[in-house]
């Protein structure tokens, strides 16, 4: 698809957005054909969109789709552009709906504890706010100072205190959404804005969650509040070994602690890849191997005696406490913790500055150890192949309080300038091997991100056996001309003649 | 609290930390400049960059604290309690 | 694509680089173009992407010139990047968002690419020797600021005074001369001061800047100056910056920030407010001293020492994404901009339910005060505040 400068669409979006809101310059459709997931430089520039629009409100919103619905012309919603799944990638031109602009606080209801947003506020800057009255809203992924609410709703995000919590998909009460077509619906439970709970219907706020823009895009958001916490307690500790680390982890999230909001598990690989570059770490002994940190927040006299307990089980497990000023610091930094390029390093030790692919599935905790050998093999046969790859470790982050699952990382470097055609058909296989193990092991390929990337995505008929073809089915439904976001997550499959009804 | 030239461009002697890293300023490391010979190469770096970024980072952390909780709970605090240690509570920092 | 750009793109590719490949966006908030035009293309990130497809023959300098305008060069955006606030320093390595928009508008000029309010600027600029801040700026002007103050001119130390300082906002370097002369601290004036040049550089016009550079310090050699006084923050970062780039290690001559220097004179009572000033205040954070120097305690502690104040102080972290939308050039080619983020950071200190807003900037002081008239919040210049309590107003 290619829209050509006179196009006549291009005269009625100019109408119906202001003609600077329209855009069609080179550099302004090559800065949104971007996102830090790994992708090969020279081929950027196969991911140019035709033209970008910068709608200001829910109506304009539908009225660029209307159009797009009635010329069959690809869209593809892109809000912070942080995600790690290539979602806000065109993969087929088209227009890219940017909706930074839409990024309004429209109420904050004290009495319901509610707020309601533009989809394109950084929940940063919302809390900035929200603490002038004591509120938080606690979604809290790696790129908490720069994603946006409407990016959190088209992955279903996952939060770092998300055990506390919750997760974007438990916060998020309801929303606007635009359909493909243009109409407007309003999506929570049941028909309500601020209705945490309903029963009424299908279920439809989880539908149009996670779809990657490929059902069409939320404009205005009400979410959950809570008290802003009157206390924090992260402890970090140190182990010898995995196994001891793997056993401490699994014991304080299983405790049951009601104001624990995350552990998470540091393996050899991570330690090793830490001592590079962390200040934390650089002076640690080389006996420490492993590292478990635990986060706790609510009411000062509920986070000491919940902090109390998790600091007795971490002693009778062996594990040393790694003092205040190391807990303190790590736990603060983990809020934006997106990896910086010059982490990687060739094999003979040299600084080269990489990309950063995290695998984020899913895993349940007994499966936790055999995951990760395999993946790090995965990641040793790059390694021996070539400077272009790199393994920085293993993280495993609790999904929920009671410790049955857990996001499930392992941390690649990828040297994107010498990520030539070959290295990356290597990088494409290996990635379906990692998503490979994570099913061969009851898991789910992905914990936050999505699973719609090359390679990976080959699974999700797998992973979800006759719920694909549920997914086929409501695409067409929703998308008839499917306009949103194709190529992505194998829809087009949808589309396609003589396709069995589920 | 002044700018000269040959201060700034005189950073203090390192002294190695580990395998890879040195250190200049106290609490603050560096690469092994050694590993930045290649592919990427050092920049020019004045001695008030180094603490400027160093400062900075120590107070965005605290503010990242400040962000998310009113006051931090200290680990070492707990653990005497539960040695049965001091019964008055320190205050946190 | 012509050679002068593939040698650019070369000489930018690995920081650029740094930057498309992670992708972090950590700078998009806290950027105060982004915060008020929501626009992507004039974001941080995609200063450095842009280098990326340049290296790649897909842009050329013509195509993204006037996307580069949007900067204020306040630096929140390679302060804030991981790459540097978390790397940076352990690498010698962070990102110089800063370094690379004025790069870039240096090569548009090389290349012949201008952008009419600069162009005329700087045309100016060279003609007066100083900045057109006014109809009546001249080389004869400059010091009429002190006029019955009874300056020296020459010694070892001057008190260098930016174009907007000495021709507009007079009031501020006379208050640091009367200060400075309570305390006893001996300084004279410039023999013949001309604009110390980092306009110019921030606007791309290398050659004039450089040009003006070398006056200065040939000026300052020629009468024996050993030290500099300043109380701009822009040409704190010129003479700390610039000056050093340009003429390496044979740029021998300290510098000192007025603020520092009175922070110090407070600290071991060499002077001592004892006027109270019934106000009540927020204190705006110059973006090139808290952001790009991280000098943020001593302006507070200036404030904290004057009787009379009620302070209500927001963090200095806060104010990463605070801007007054003045610097770099911005002001010059679209004042309407300015005058966005200059709204937005009145908002704030409206907020705070303040009368008024105090700053240590004379570049921020005319876009914020006009920012502050509809929301009847003064703005007055650190220095003059201090200088009212010390009964030197």
């Amino acid at each position: 698809m290619t829209i050509a400068m006179d196009d006549p669409v291009l005269e009625e979006l100019r109408q119906a957005l202001g003609p600077e809101h329209v855009l069609t310059g080179r550099a302004d459709r090559l800065n949104r054909t971007r996102v830090p997931a790994p992708f090969p430089v020279h081929r950027w520039a196969e991911r140019m969109p035709d033209l970008v629009v910068l709608p200001g409100s829910t109506e304009e919103v539908a009225e660029v789709l209307r159009l797009a619905h009635a010329y069959r012309i690809p869209v593809v919603p892109r809000d912070g552009g942080t995600g790690l799944t290539d979602g806000a990638v065109p993969l087929r031109g088209g227009i890219v709906v940017d909706v930074k602009r839409i990024n309004q606080i429209k109420e904050i209801d004290l009495e319901n504890r509610t707020c309601t947003v533009g989809t394109g506020i950084n929940a940063l800057k919302l809390n900035e706010v929200l603490s002038r009255h004591d509120l938080i809203f606690p979604d809290d992924p790696a790129s908490y100072p720069c994603s946006l609410v409407g990016g959190r709703i088209g992955t279903s995000g996952w939060s770092l205190i998300g055990s506390r919590y919750g997760h974007s998909r438990d916060l998020v009460l309801s929303f606007d959404h635009v359909l493909p077509t243009g109409k407007v619906i309003h999506v929570g439970d049941g028909i309500g804005r601020k209705i945490t709970k309903s029963s009424s219907g299908y279920q439809l706020k989880h539908l149009f969650m996670g779809h990657q823009g490929t059902l069409g895009i939320a404009t205005e958001a009400t979410l959950k509040l809570f008290p802003k916490p009157e206390a924090e307690f992260s402890p970090f500790w140190a182990f010898e070994d995995y196994d001891s680390a793997y056993a401490a982890v699994g014991r304080l999230a299983g405790a049951g602690v009601a104001t624990f909001a995350g552990a998470v598990l540091f393996d050899e690989w991570k330690v090793a890849y830490l001592r590079r570059d962390d200040e934390a770490y650089i002076p640690q002994p080389s006996s420490v191997k492993a590292l478990v940190c635990a986060a706790l927040y609510g009411y000062e006299d509920e986070v000491r005696a919940g902090g109390r307990r998790l600091l007795r089980i971490a002693r009778s497990t062996g594990a040393r406490y790694l003092g205040d000023e190391i807990s303190e610091g790590d736990w603060a930094a983990r809020h934006d913790r997106y990896a910086t390029p010059l982490h990687g390093r060739t094999r003979s030790g040299q600084v080269v500055p990489m990309s950063w692919h995290c695998e984020d599935a899913s895993i349940n905790y007994s499966r936790l150890p055999a995951v990760r050998l395999a993946w790090h093999e995965i990641a040793d046969r790059l390694r021996r192949e070539s400077d272009v790859f790199d393994d920085w470790g293993m993280f495993a982050y609790t999904n929920g309080p009671t410790g049955a699952d857990y996001l499930t990382e392992i941390d690649i470097g990828i040297w994107e300038q010498r990520l030539d055609d070959a290295a990356w058909t290597e990088w494409v296989a290996a990635k379906r091997d990692l998503a490979a193990v994570a099913l061969a092991n009851g898991g789910s390929i992905s914990a936050c991100h999505g699973s719609c990337r090359e390679g990976e995505v080959d699974l999700v008929p797998e992973e979800l056996g006759g719920g694909f073809e549920i997914m086929l089915a409501v695409k067409r439904a929703v998308d008839p001309h499917n306009i949103m976001n194709p190529g992505k997550y194998l829809l087009d499959r949808a589309y396609e003649p003589g396709l069995e009804e589920p | 609290m002044s700018y000269r030239y040959h201060d700034e461009m005189t950073p203090p002697p390192p002294e190695r930390a580990s395998e890879v890293a040195i250190t200049r300023f106290e609490h603050v490391y560096e690469v092994d400049p050694a590993l930045m010979t290649e592919h990427v190469t050092q920049q020019t770096f004045p001695n008030w960059d180094t603490l400027r970024l160093a400062r900075s980072r120590a107070d965005h952390l605290a503010w990242m604290h400040r962000h998310f909780a009113h006051k931090v709970i200290s680990g070492e605090e707990l653990l005497d309690d539960l040695d049965g240690g001091r019964s008055s509570p320190r205050t946190p920092s | 694509m012509p050679d002068p750009e593939k040698r650019f793109a070369e000489e930018w590719r690995n920081a650029a680089y740094n930057c498309f490949s992670s992708g972090h966006k950590f700078c998009r908030e806290v950027c105060p173009v982004l915060q008020v035009t929501r626009n992507e293309s004039w974001s941080p990130t995609a200063f450095h992407a842009n280098v990326v497809a340049m290296e790649q023959g897909s842009l050329e300098v013509a195509d993204v010139a006037a996307d580069y305008v949007n900067c204020t060069g306040c630096g929140a955006c390679e302060l804030r990047c991981p790459n540097s606030l978390f790397t940076g320093d352990f690498y010698r390595f962070r990102t110089r968002t800063v370094d690379l928009v004025k790069a870039v508008r240096a090569l548009a000029v090389r290349e012949g690419v201008h952008q009419p309010g600069w162009q005329r600027w700087n045309l100016l600029t060279d003609e007066l020797t100083h900045e057109p801040v006014t109809s009546r700026v001249s080389q004869e002007r400059v010091r009429d600021w002190a006029q019955g103050l009874d300056l020296p001119v020459g010694g070892e130390t001057i008190l260098f005074v930016d174009c907007e300082a000495a021709f507009h906002r007079t009031t501020a370097p006379r208050a640091v001369a009367r200060m400075l002369e309570l305390a006893g601290y001996p300084f004279g004036l410039m023999n013949e001061q001309w604009c110390c040049g980092g306009p110019a550089a921030e606007m791309g016009y290398e050659e004039q800047a450089l040009r003006f550079a070398r006056h200065n310090l040939e000026d300052w050699r020629a009468s024996g100056v050993r030290r500099v006084l300043v109380l701009d923050p822009h040409d704190y970062i010129t003479f700390t910056e610039d000056y050093p780039r340009y003429f390496g290690e044979s740029f021998d001559i300290e510098v000192v920030l007025v603020v520092e220097l009175l922070a110090a004179m407070l600290r071991d009572g060499r002077l001592v407010p004892h006027v109270p000033v019934e106000r009540t205040v927020t204190y705006h954070d110059p973006c090139r001293l808290n952001k790009r120097k991280g000098i943020w305690r001593e302006p507070r502690e200036i404030l904290r020492a004057i009787p009379g104040l009620t302070f209500h102080d927001v963090d200095r972290v806060s104010q990463w994404s605070y801007c007054s939308g003045a610097g770099g050039g911005l002001g010059v080619e679209k004042p309407e901009l300015t005058a966005r983020i200059s709204r937005m950071r009145m908002d704030k200190a409206a907020e705070l339910g303040v009368d008024t807003l105090v700053t240590a900037c004379p570049w921020a002081e005319r876009p914020l005060t006009e920012a502050g008239g509809a929301r009847a919040i003064g703005v007055v210049d650190l220095h003059e505040l201090l200088a009212e309590s010390l009964g030197v107003a």
